[in-house]
C-alpha cells in the first residue's frame, strides 16, 4: 500500500477527534540548531469545510484496533480498510509538511494493536526520534492510552506538548453500552497520575530549568454527544469534574456524527450540531465567566436551550437580577448580561474609572445591542420597568427578538 | 501648515514625531507625508540634528500599538499615532484605556487588522521547494494587506532557521539562507514556484480530515476569507468536497442502515 493511501485512510480515521489545538506550551525556537518553534498561540493553518481548524497532522499510526468502541470507526468489528505507517513514515510526513508550513506539528493516536503498552511504545517513538534524531521543536500532542504502563505515559509526556485521553462518554453505564473494553475509574485515574506528573515537573522546573518537561501544554479530552441519551446536564457535570479534579486545559466535545459502517447499535441521526455549539458555550461559562455547572440546566430541564445560548437562558430565568448598570454593576454580574464578553467586560470597566459609558460606547466596542438591551442600564438608557407581578410580560420583554424592546 | 516627510517606518516617524511634539507643533498644523521606501534610509532633512531629539514618556503599550499601527497600509497613520501622542503627553497619560475614545479607537481597529495579518501571514505561507546551486530553497508566494513582511519575518526565521528560504510579496520580500536575514522589493507572483512535489500529499490529507456529515462553510470562510484561497493549494479541493460531500454522508447511512448489527440500546437514562 503506497504512502498516499495510508494517509487517506489514517487520516480519515483521526478526523473524529476534534482536538487540533496547537496553544498553551513552552516558547522555543530553533535559532540554536533542530526545527521548529512554538510561540505559546496556536496557529490554524487552514480550514476545511466543516469549520474546523487544521493546526496539527492529526493521523493514526493505525487503525488496526484489537477494542470493539461501537461508536469508533475503527472498533474491530467494522470492515472499514485498515492501515499502518512505521514509525519512519510519520516522521518524515510530519517534517517534510512542516518545512512547507502546512502545519504546526503532530497529534498522533493509534488503534490498539496487540496490547496497550506495545502501541504506547511505537507511538513514544515517533515522538521521541522527532525530537532526538531531528531536533524537532513544533508542537506535538499524543493521544495516550490509559491501560498502558507508567512509564511508557511517562515517556510520552516527556516528549509531547500535550497528551490526552478520551472519556468518549459521560458515565460508566454508557460506557458499558458502547465502550465495554473501556472503564471511566480506569480513565480518570489515569488522568490523575497524568496531573500529578504535570504537577511534579511544573515544581521542578521551577528550581532548575534544566528539569525535564512534562506535557507543558497540559492534558485534554473529548466526550462525544448524542451517541447515548445523556442529558447535557450529565455531560457537564463530568465536564466540570474533571477540569476541577484533573485541572484538564480542554474538555472538547464531538457531536456524534453518522461514520460509514456503523453499528446499529447507534442512532442512525446526528444530533443537531447546535448542540455541540451550545455545549461548548456552557464550558467557556464553566471557565471563563463563574457560572457553576448546576446553573446551566434545570432540575426539570437537563438539557441546554437549542433556540437561546445558555447566558441568555439563565439571564431570562432570574429576571430580578436585571438591568445591571453598566457603569456601577461589579465585574461577575457584567459577565452575567447576554451578548457581554470577558475582554469587553474588562475593557467598560477600564473605562468608566475616566467616563461614563454610553450606548454608542457599546456599539464601538461591537456589544450586539439588540441582545444586551433589555438586560442594561447605561448613561443614556435605562429599559423599561416591568411590574413584578406580571412574570409572563417580563417573559416577553426580555425576548431579544421582541421588536417593541 | 507644516509638512513632515518621512520614511513609511515606525522609526522614521518617531524620529519626526519625537522633533515636531518638542517643537509644540499641534496634531491640526502637520501633514504628514511618505518618501522612500519602507526600511531604507533617506537623507535627513537639513535642520535635523541640530538640536537634540527630546524625548517623552508614553506608556508601554502606545510603542507596540504604534510599532503595529505603522505596518497598516492606511495613509492616515502617522496623522492618528501623532493625535494620540499628543494627547497622551499633554495630560492624558491613560488615554490608552479608554477604547471607545475615537482616536484610540481609530489605532486599536487598525491595530487589529495589522494583528490578523501578521497571523494570517503565518498560517497561510506556503513553501515549495526550489533547487539553486545545488542547494535546496523554501519559496513561499504571499499577499499581505498591510507592510508586515519586515515585522513577521523573524518568525520565520525562528521556525524555520535550519532552512533557506525566501518569501515574496507584492511588496517586500524577505529572504534567509540560514545565516542572514535580508529584504528586497517586491516582485510580481510570476516569480514564485507553482509547484511541489508534497502537495499532493497535502491534499490528501486535506481532504480525508474533512468530515461530510458536517458542513459549516461560513465558520471556514470566516477564518480563511476566500481572498487567500488563490495562495493555498488546499483551496481548489474545497468545491468538490461540498459537491460531493451530500452523497458520501448518504452511503455511509445506507451502509449502516443495511448492515446486520447488534440490537439497539434501549432508550433509558442511566
Amino acid at each position: 500500500m503506497n504512502l498516499e493511501t495510508k494517509l487517506s485512510i489514517l487520516a480519515e480515521a483521526a478526523k473524529y477527534d476534534a482536538s487540533c489545538a496547537s496553544s498553551g506550551t513552552t516558547k522555543r525556537d530553533s535559532r540554536s540548531g533542530g526545527i521548529g518553534s512554538t510561540t505559546g498561540a496556536g496557529i490554524c493553518h487552514s480550514y476545511t469545510p466543516d469549520g474546523r481548524c487544521v493546526s496539527l497532522l492529526k493521523i493514526l499510526l493505525t487503525n488496526f484496533c484489537v477494542y470493539d468502541c461501537l461508536y469508533c470507526i475503527n472498533r474491530s468489528s467494522s470492515d472499514v480498510r485498515r492501515a499502518r505507517f512505521t514509525p519512519d513514515e510519520v516522521v518524515n510526513l510530519t517534517l517534510d509538511f512542516y518545512r512547507r508550513n502546512y502545519i504546526e506539528g503532530l497529534f498522533l493516536s493509534s488503534g490498539i494493536i496487540r496490547n496497550p503498552d506495545y502501541t504506547m511504545e511505537q507511538v513514544a517513538k515517533v515522538a521521541r526520534t522527532l525530537r532526538q534524531d531531528h531536533g524537532f521543536r513544533g508542537y506535538i500532542h499524543l493521544k495516550t492510552i490509559p491501560e498502558a504502563s507508567a512509564e511508557l505515559i511517562a515517556e510520552a509526556g516527556r516528549w509531547a506538548d500535550r497528551i490526552s485521553i478520551n472519556v468518549e462518554l459521560p458515565t460508566q453505564a454508557d460506557l458499558q453500552k458502547l465502550a465495554p473494553e473501556k472503564n471511566l475509574s480506569r480513565i480518570r485515574l489515569a488522568m490523575g497520575s497524568i496531573r500529578e506528573r504535570i504537577d511534579q515537573a511544573k515544581a521542578e522546573r521551577q528550581e532548575s530549568r534544566k528539569a525535564p518537561v512534562f506535557a507543558p501544554g497540559g492534558q485534554s479530552t473529548q466526550m462525544i454527544v448524542g451517541a447515548t441519551t445523556a442529558s447535557d446536564r450529565t455531560i457537564l457535570d463530568q465536564a466540570s469534574s474533571l477540569y476541577q479534579t484533573h485541572r484538564l486545559r480542554r474538555v472538547y466535545y464531538s457531536a456524534f456524527s453518522p461514520i460509514p459502517d456503523a453499528s446499529r447499535s447507534l442512532p442512525l441521526v446526528a444530533p443537531p450540531l447546535v448542540r455541540e455549539h451550545r455545549l461548548y458555550q456552557a464550558d467557556w461559562l464553566l471557565r471563563f465567566y463563574g457560572f457553576q455547572v448546576e446553573e446551566l440546566t434545570t432540575e426539570t430541564d437537563t438539557n441546554l436551550d437549542l433556540e437561546r445560548d445558555p447566558k441568555l437562558s439563565w439571564a431570562l430565568r432570574h429576571p430580578q437580577i436585571f438591568p445591571v448598570d453598566i457603569n456601577r454593576g461589579p465585574r461577575e454580574l457584567l459577565l452575567r448580561i447576554p451578548g457581554l464578553g470577558v475582554r469587553n467586560v474588562d475593557r467598560i470597566l477600564q473605562i468608566r474609572r475616566w467616563q461614563k459609558v454610553r450606548l454608542a460606547d457599546l456599539t464601538r466596542l461591537r456589544v450586539p445591542l439588540k441582545k444586551a438591551l433589555p438586560f442594561i442600564e447605561t448613561a443614556d438608557h435605562f429599559p423599561k420597568v416591568v411590574g413584578e407581578s406580571r412574570p409572563d410580560r417580563q417573559l416577553e420583554l426580555f425576548n431579544p427578538e421582541n421588536p417593541r424592546v | 501648515m507644516r509638512c513632515l516627510r518621512i520614511t513609511p517606518s515606525f522609526e522614521g516617524w518617531q524620529q519626526e514625531a519625537r522633533q515636531a511634539l518638542g517643537r509644540g507643533w499641534t496634531p491640526d498644523e502637520v501633514v504628514w507625508e511618505e518618501s522612500g521606501e519602507p526600511g531604507l534610509p533617506i537623507f535627513s532633512p537639513p535642520d535635523a540634528g541640530s538640536e537634540a531629539l527630546p524625548t517623552f514618556r508614553v506608556p508601554r503599550a502606545f510603542l507596540a500599538l504604534a510599532g503595529n499601527v505603522a505596518c497598516h497600509r492606511n495613509p492616515q497613520r502617522w496623522a492618528h499615532l501623532y493625535r494620540a501622542l499628543w494627547r497622551l503627553t499633554r495630560g492624558e497619560p491613560h488615554l490608552l484605556n479608554i477604547a471607545v475614545d475615537r482616536d484610540v479607537h481609530q489605532l486599536l481597529t487598525m491595530d487589529k487588522s495589522v494583528r490578523r495579518d501578521l497571523h494570517k501571514m503565518r498560517a497561510f505561507v506556503r513553501f515549495r521547494t526550489v533547487e539553486r546551486d545545488g542547494e535546496t530553497w523554501y519559496v513561499a508566494w504571499f499577499e499581505p494587506e498591510h507592510h508586515i513582511v519586515e515585522k513577521n519575518a523573524p518568525f520565520f526565521v525562528n521556525r524555520f532557521a535550519a532552512m533557506r528560504w525566501s518569501i515574496l510579496t507584492p511588496d517586500r520580500c524577505a529572504h534567509w539562507d540560514q545565516e542572514t536575514l535580508t529584504f528586497t522589493e517586491g516582485v510580481p507572483r510570476s516569480a514564485a514556484p507553482t509547484e511541489d512535489s508534497l502537495e499532493t500529499l497535502w491534499l490528501t490529507y486535506y481532504r480525508n480530515i474533512f468530515n461530510p456529515a458536517r458542513i459549516k462553510v461560513a465558520a471556514m470562510t470566516g477564518e480563511m476569507p476566500k481572498k487567500y484561497w488563490k495562495n493555498l493549494p488546499e483551496a481548489a479541493a474545497i468545491p468538490a468536497m461540498l459537491n460531493e460531500a451530500p452523497q458520501r454522508v448518504a452511503e455511509m447511512l445506507q451502509k449502516s442502515a443495511t448492515k446486520v448489527s447488534p440490537p439497539p440500546i434501549p432508550p433509558t437514562e442511566p
